[in-house]
């Protein structure tokens, strides 16, 4: 079995060039390929195509010499809630179980066997699937796509939105599938895969193939053409060489809190007792899928229902408006923070001078230019995440509040964006930021919160790669 | 013909669910709107009508627009309409008018001239079930002839030319390059 | 709709969801077969004993669902009462004429209509979803592609519940100005209204793929509910018509009002 295109091209509507132009890729059976690449060079454009998606699914024009799309393929996309058709985790099992015409005898027993395979257990596994966590969705997605017993296995990012101990739950899960299935992997966590893997394909920022090898080829004679590029590689962090000033300003308090509590309905999501933040400080929010991260920004913002007290500047907040004035914001979810029509209008947004001017440089410096008229929506991954990234930034708020805004970017942007963050931090802006990268909190942090269950657990100063001193921790 | 495919079904549907439940919120903004029957309030009849031309202007293939009413029929009814199982037989019959229009007219033609076509085809369908069903042929002839107008200039308005901006806008957010086949001209730019 | 409302299940839930609804659906025509208002008074109480009694829904929520049927009946019955044709007149005031006919037959209209609300009202509450739409394809044979589309569908409902509140915080933290009068109404629609249909579109797209991905076509299929006929709905046939029998004659022995048919005689 093979998967394969000749001399591919892809175009999509109302774009000014070719996405690939006479792209060929040939895959063997059995092969576990990374592809990597710059963010929207094509990636997962290519794996739709590979898996016949495009065109079938999706009616993007595109013209291929020869191309070899196997009978039966698994898909893991990266947004959990984008896969499943039925309410119930048994349901969506029998699903698929449903389409291979398994006699209904055989299913109980299957729907347990795959569940049990990638480690989900349930008494009864008739358990709403929107309770689940974020990772126990995507390791049900990969069950799912097992019990296919597909010809390929394609994996898009399957980790994107999960914390660390997800992450490796679900590479773990995924590296104890059958030695001979074949796989084609877009990950942007490469430490995970690279092991892993029996080959890797090295794109650059127009799609083009710079390299094709085993890993240790491309990791050995290729890592200039990754830092050229900008492509996550093992060990990138330690020759990261950031312009830290170590200096932290006279500590000046920016924001109090008091008794913060923050609400959906009648639940308590989150809740902290007190907290004082310093003018100047970047303060990295760490815990788990579903510990009250996001909860505790927006209560911050006063998006969600909130007992107690935030002070900025000594004036209270009570209402997303008035945050607005003194706290700059970008939500988790990218996509719904646009309101235009086009990338260029998102960024003018609600700017007032020198408009043309800003924007285009932004555009240019984050490699958007040439997207400018697209729709937000109609971006890659990275795209949006940059661009959403991109409009909370012109304001003239001291305060940001940053919910993972470095998620599914590659090397260079990722760098771009933390090193302009530590630009604005050292000229006294306060920045707090959700991530679930440790390395972030390893290099940029100088303070680190850790929530656990709607609690802040932990609370302590980072001195900057010095040893941390723990400095308070509420219990 | 063009045979829809799964993502054009499910995408109906998930337009027409949408509307479903706009239809449902709907039944008491029309009770309100008509009190004591001077049926000026059918104006806003409709918005029932709404997602077999939404529907079909997105997609644009054959059988859509009988399928959105029917299933935004199906969701009203779901959630416990008060008019219950009748919604369903009303949403056939209008989807039954919308489609037809179209048809007419080959399944070229999506301007907002046609959307308003379609509009009074679907207030006509409805008020052939309400001759079944409501007697309203018992009523005096100029509440019957004011029914009529209200009834088709509300399709008009509504189903017709509100249906065709609202779509226009979403064009703009590009969703619709998902279900419609690519121009020549991109096609062209691959053998460049 | 069965999403998660809090419920104890009762016999209405354990009939065959495809009977029920074919069931249902000659029920609505047969109803349209009644034309004297006695019998048809006392046919509404049969529905109004199962939403009371055999739902398994809180009272409460019942009554709050029931609250737009009044409107219903209400708003339903009078076009008819004020401006119907008839011969008797009762009342007359400029273009409202109230005659006996049109009285009766406005009142007709209305417990019409309260029978199919109550009869939809039990449907909704008795039936899950997924179930109704495993029965449609195995008993009616509805093409798998339509009904797991609905399943699908139904699914993402709660999400734009979920996606509406987003975004209704996200326009706020991004400051967009609320114009005034009408264009306040156009500007709701561009910001909410478009967002979340394209949103719900792309989700549907996207899961389309996924379930193709998955193999799913029209061919041969096994199914994991299978959905049979029961007594359950043996029980309910002979409710139905029991107090259908009852209730006509109760309606032609024991009349409540002396018109016998409102329909309009010449
Ligand atoms: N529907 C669309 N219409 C127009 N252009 C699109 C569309 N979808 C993607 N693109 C463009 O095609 C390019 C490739 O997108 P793709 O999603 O394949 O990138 P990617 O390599 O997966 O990136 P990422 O790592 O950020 O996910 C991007 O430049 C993107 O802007
Ligand atoms: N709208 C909501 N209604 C009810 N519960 C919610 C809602 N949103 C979040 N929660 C619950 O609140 C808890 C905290 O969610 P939150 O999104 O703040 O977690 P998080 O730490 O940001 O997780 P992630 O890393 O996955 O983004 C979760 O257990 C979640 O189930
Ligand atoms: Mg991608
Ligand atoms: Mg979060």
């Amino acid at each position: 079995m093979r998967v394969g295109v000749t001399n591919l091209r892809v175009k999509y509507a109302g774009a000014s060039e070719l996405l690939f132009n006479d792209l060929t890729l040939h895959i063997e059976k059995g092969e576990k390929v990374l592809l990597l690449g710059p963010s929207g060079c094509g990636k997962s454009t290519l794996l739709q195509v590979l898996s016949g998606l495009i065109p079938a699914a999706v009616p993007v024009p595109m013209k291929v010499e020869e191309k070899m799309i196997p009978e039966s393929t698994g898909y893991v996309f990266q947004d959990p809630d984008a896969q499943f058709c039925m309410p119930y985790v048994d349901e969506e099992m029998a699903f698929v179980l449903e389409n291979r015409a398994i006699p209904r005898s055989e299913m109980k027993g299957l729907i347990n066997t795959y569940l049990d395979k990638v480690g989900l257990h349930f008494d009864d596994p008739h358990v709403e699937i929107a309770t689940l966590s974020q990772g126990m969705k995507q390791r049900l997605a990969i069950a799912s796509v097992l019990s296919l017993e597909p010809d390929v296995l394609y994996l898009d990012e399957p980790t994107a939105l999960l914390d660390p101990e997800g992450t490796k739950d679900v590479w773990e899960t995924i590296k104890k599938i059958d030695d001979d299935q074949t796989m084609v992997i877009v990950e942007h966590k490469v430490d995970h895969v690279i092991d892993f893997v029996d080959r890797v394909v090295l794109f650059d920022d127009s799609g083009t193939i710079l390299a094709d090898s085993d890993p240790e080829t491309i990791l050995s004679f290729y890592k200039h053409k990754m830092k050229e590029f900008g492509i996550w590689y093992p060990g990138i962090w330690k020759e990261h060489e950031h312009g830290l000033k170590r200096e932290t300003k006279n500590a000046l308090s920016v924001m109090t809190i008091e008794d913060l509590k923050g609400f959906k309905g009648k639940k308590c999501l989150v809740e902290l007792p007190e907290a004082v933040i310093h003018e100047g400080e970047w303060i990295v929010i760490t815990g788990e899928n579903g510990a009250g991260k996001s909860s505790l920004l927006l209560s911050i913002m006063q998006v969600l229902k909130t007992t107690g007290d935030v002070h900025v500047d000594g004036k209270a907040l009570h209402s997303i408006k008035e945050a607005r004035e003194k706290l700059a914001f970008v939500f988790q979810n990218p996509e719904f923070q646009f309101v235009t029509n086009s990338v260029y209008d998102e960024l003018a947004y609600s700017m007032s001078e020198d408009v043309q001017n800003r924007v285009t440089t932004w555009l240019q410096n984050y490699e958007l230019l040439n997207h400018q008229h697209q729709h937000p929506y109609q971006l890659s991954t990275g795209q949006k995440r940059k661009l959403s990234v991109g409009t909370a930034l012109f304001g003239n708020q001291r305060i940001l509040l940053l919910d993972e805004p470095t998620f599914g970017q590659d090397a260079k942007n990722t760098f771009k964006l933390l090193e302009y963050f530590e630009d604005l931090r050292s000229k006294g802006i306060t920045i707090m930021m959700v991530t679930h990268d440790p390395n972030i909190v390893e290099t940029y942090a100088t303070r680190e919160w850790i929530i656990s269950k709607g609690r802040r657990v932990s609370d302590r100063n980072v001195n900057r790669g010095e040893e941390a001193v723990v400095h308070a921790v509420d219990s | 013909m063009k045979r829809l495919k799964l993502s054009d079904i499910l995408i109906t549907i998930v337009i027409a669910l949408v509307f479903g439940i706009i239809y449902k919120l709907w039944g008491p903004v029309y009770n309100l709107v008509k009190p004591f029957g001077l049926h000026v309030g059918d104006i806003v009849y409709g918005m029932w009508f709404i997602a077999g031309t939404v529907a079909m202007l997105i997609l644009r293939k054959p059988g859509v627009a009988l399928l959105a009413e029917t299933a935004a029929a199906s969701g009203e009814f779901l959630v416990g309409s008060e008019y219950g199982l009748s919604v369903l037989l009303y949403g056939i019959v209008q989807g039954l008018g919308t489609e037809l229009v179209f048809a007419l007219f080959r399944y070229k033609r999506y301007t907002a001239f046609v959307a308003a076509l379609s509009g009074i085809a679907a207030a006509a369908g409805s008020l052939i079930m309400d001759v079944a069903y409501g007697y309203i042929l018992d009523l005096a002839l100029w509440n019957l002839l004011l029914l009529i107008s209200a009834r088709v200039l509300g399709g008009i308005l509504i189903a017709g030319i509100f249906a065709y901006f609202l779509v226009e806008a979403l064009e703009k957010t590009g969703v619709t390059s998902l279900v419609r086949p690519a121009s020549h001209e991109d096609f062209k730019a691959l053998d460049k | 709709m069965q999403l998660t409302l809090d419920y104890n299940e009762t016999w209405l839930h354990r009939m065959n969801p495809a009977f029920k609804l074919v069931f249902f659906l000659f029920l609505f025509l047969g109803l349209l077969f009644i034309h004297n208002p006695n019998i048809i008074t006392y046919v509404t109480l049969l529905p109004l004993i199962l939403v009371a009694f055999f739902t398994g829904h809180k009272r409460k929520l019942l009554l709050i669902l029931m609250i737009p049927f009044l409107l219903l009946f209400v708003s339903s019955s009078s076009s008819m009462i004020f401006f119907g044709q008839g011969t008797t007149t009762w009342w007359k005031w400029g273009l409202i004429h109230i005659t006996e006919e049109s009285f009766y037959r406005g009142l007709h209209i209305g417990f019409r209509a309260l029978n199919f609300a109550l009869l939809g009202l039990i449907f909704a509450l008795t039936t899950r979803p997924v179930l109704l739409f495993y029965s449609l394809t195995q008993q009616l044979k509805v093409p798998p592609r339509f009904a797991y589309s609905f399943m699908a569908a139904v699914r993402i409902l709660p999400m734009m519940v979920e996606e509406f509140q987003q975004l209704k915080n996200a326009l706020l933290v991004r400051g967009v100005k609320k114009e005034k009068g009408w264009k306040r109404i156009t500007q709701s629609i561009t910001l909410y209204a478009v967002p979340l249909l394209s949103q719900s579109i792309r989700r549907a797209h996207r899961i389309a793929v996924a379930m193709e991905s998955k193999q799913f076509h029209n061919g041969k299929r096994t199914y994991y509910y299978e959905t049979r006929l029961s007594k359950f709905d043996g029980l309910f046939v002979l409710y139905i018509v029991l107090g259908v029998v009852t209730m006509v004659w109760l309606g032609l022995e024991v009349p409540t009002y002396e018109i016998t048919d409102v329909r309009n005689s010449d």
